[in-house]
């Protein structure tokens, strides 16, 4: 990846649905130069005209097609709740593809992902794509919802070879977290090895991680945050990486949003 | 205002408008965003004699118009950026103009020696908002005493290379800090820092940012700008460069008509990249 693949583009909001109480799929027209993006790349979108919210706002990538860019938007707060106002036809600026490092999946392993919340946009892209270069063995999505009125797996139901579901109230699927239901497919076979993809809040990555699965090569995460400039260059996003001498930061943008679980310092992040 | 080549000290500039320290890093980090070419300058991050990790904790929060920071100086050090960074800023058209902490004395003279020796550098600024940590930590640009020490040395170690002053607004009386400044030598002044400020986490109930207090930018501080380089405008000979929540062509007019020789672009490329390159193309004649 150079970083001069990345362009500022006008893009036309071709269709906007609502997939749960709280979400949106949003499908933009893709500009002819926007080069293929990679798993875990995202683009930043210019929510408004004036300055409030003065920030774009960051969103990863849930598909490329010929013609079409699609992202998933939860309302969370102001800038959320103005995209997920516009509509079918209007403007919309967008630059990108963002990001410095990707998901990766060597040819042939088993891909598990485990998500949560939204954190299930850059692993679709990564289980759609890598099918259609026929790269994965198995794929298995586990994920998990507070309830079932907002799992947002149900979009992507046919895009993995199995699809595990836990919610915390217990209305759908494993009555738990998705570490706890991670730990029970583990001991009971029913997932593959392979490598390990996940994306979500900071409390389920660390729990994963802490769960020490040993059946898988590595563990891969897509990191979230609030960010200016999207492109490695103002630092304001910064992640701690484990380091011998001192600390170590890597911007989420502009050097993520990929990083390996296990090199994150866990003490500081996400506190 | 028109787009012609005007000298700020030994420095000739095509047209001037530039970007801001801070926001665009090293540069290179917009291009495929912003034609680096086009622009007058590239005021590059602040870069240190050594490299900075940054601050812990949040670093970003967005409010009403404007954004705190307190990335708390992160950069390469000076040597990683002379051999790796400047070429490539230089490579991709740019005319550099390298930001300098302003840190303690001795790494400070350290500094200017090595920035002395790099043949493509023609021109610093001062980031004169860096804390005095041998005296209190208050900005070394609050003092006026040190203000002086700070410029005559650089002015003295830099030979012929251009030295813009970069004063922060955290101060009761600025013009006498921009008189101070032109007297100490430097051949331009760069107004304003960014304003102290701070936000509350409500959850906690305790400050958002680890270090407390951190700088604010954006539409929210043009107002404070404007009205500092309209003040020190009138009381220096040397340009002054405008910097300070400029986020359209019109407000780039506005500090020209305040008295801004130069303007500089910031926190507005994080949302519009395409304003500074806009800017120029409003000052064709």
């Amino acid at each position: 990846m150079t970083d001069l693949m990345k362009g500022s583009y006008e893009t036309e909001l071709v269709l906007s649905e609502k997939v749960s109480p709280s979400s949106f799929l949003l499908t933009l027209s893709k500009p002819d130069r926007f080069i293929d993006a990679m798993p875990g790349q995202f683009v930043s979108i210019k929510i408004g005209s004036g300055t409030s919210p003065l920030l774009r706002r960051p969103y990863s990538i849930m598909d490329i097609t010929k013609n079409s860019i699609v992202l998933l938007v939860r309302v969370v707060g102001k800038g959320s709740a103005l995209l997920a106002s516009r509509r079918k036809g209007d403007l919309i600026e967008i630059i990108g593809p963002l990001g410095g490092s990707h998901f990766e999946l060597k040819n042939g392993l088993n891909a598990v992902f485990v998500a949560g919340g939204t954190g299930l946009v850059p692993l679709v892209f990564a289980a759609r794509k890598w099918t259609k270069e026929k790269k994965p063995g198995e794929t298995h999505l586990l994920y998990g919802a507070a309830g079932s009125d907002e799992i947002l797996a149900d979009l992507c139901m046919g895009d993995f070879t199995e699809v595990h579901i836990a919610t915390i109230d217990g209305s759908r699927g494993f009555n738990g977290n998705v570490v706890e239901m991670f730990q029970d497919l583990s001991e009971r076979g029913v997932l593959p090895e392979g490598e390990l993809f996940s994306c979500g809040p900071v409390g389920m990555v660390k729990a994963l991680l802490d769960s020490n699965p040993a059946s898988f090569a590595d563990h891969h995460t897509s990191l979230e945050a609030v960010m200016a400039c999207g492109v490695g260059a103002c630092r304001g996003c910064v992640v701690p990486l484990k380091s011998k001498n001192g600390i170590k930061y890597r911007s989420i943008c502009g050097d993520g949003t990929v990083f390996r679980a296990k090199d994150i310092d866990w003490k500081r992040w996400g506190k | 205002m028109r787009n012609k080549n005007f000298y700020i000290g030994n420095t000739i500039f095509k047209n001037p408008v530039f970007l801001a320290s801070g926001p665009a890093g090293y540069g290179i980090e917009y291009r495929g965003l912003i034609n680096l070419e086009k622009l007058g300058a590239v005021v590059t991050k602040t870069i240190s004699l050594m490299p900075k990790e940054g601050n812990p904790g949040t670093r970003l929060q967005e409010t009403e118009a404007g954004l705190l920071n307190s990335v708390g100086l992160e950069n390469v050090g000076a040597r990683c950026f002379f051999e790796d960074k400047l070429p490539e800023l230089l490579n991709a058209g740019a005319k550099p103009v390298v930001s300098l902490a302003c840190e303690g004395k001795e790494e400070y003279l350290s500094l200017l020696e090595i920035t002395s020796k790099q043949k493509k550098v023609e021109a610093v600024e001062l980031n004169l908002s860096c804390p005095n940590v041998e005296e209190g930590g208050m900005a070394v640009g609050t003092d006026p005493k040190l203000l002086r020490w700070y410029i005559t040395k650089a002015k003295l170690i830099l030979g012929n290379i251009t030295v813009l002053a970069k004063l922060t607004p955290n101060v009761e009386n600025i013009s006498s800090l921009a008189v101070v400044s032109e007297r100490a030598g430097a051949d331009g002044i760069t107004a304003i820092n960014t304003l102290l400020g701070m936000d509350i986490n409500l959850e906690s109930g305790g400050p958002v940012f680890d270090r407390v207090v951190a700088g604010l930018s954006g539409p929210a501080i043009m107002p404070v700008a404007l009205r500092v380089v309209w003040e020190i405008a009138q009381v220096v000979r040397i340009p002054v460069i405008g910097v300070g929540g400029i986020s359209s062509v019109e407000d780039s007019a506005k500090f020209f008509a305040a008295g801004a020789a130069a303007v500089q672009i910031g926190t507005a490329i994080f949302y519009d990249p395409g304003l500074p390159e806009r800017i120029v193309d409003s000052l064709e004649v």
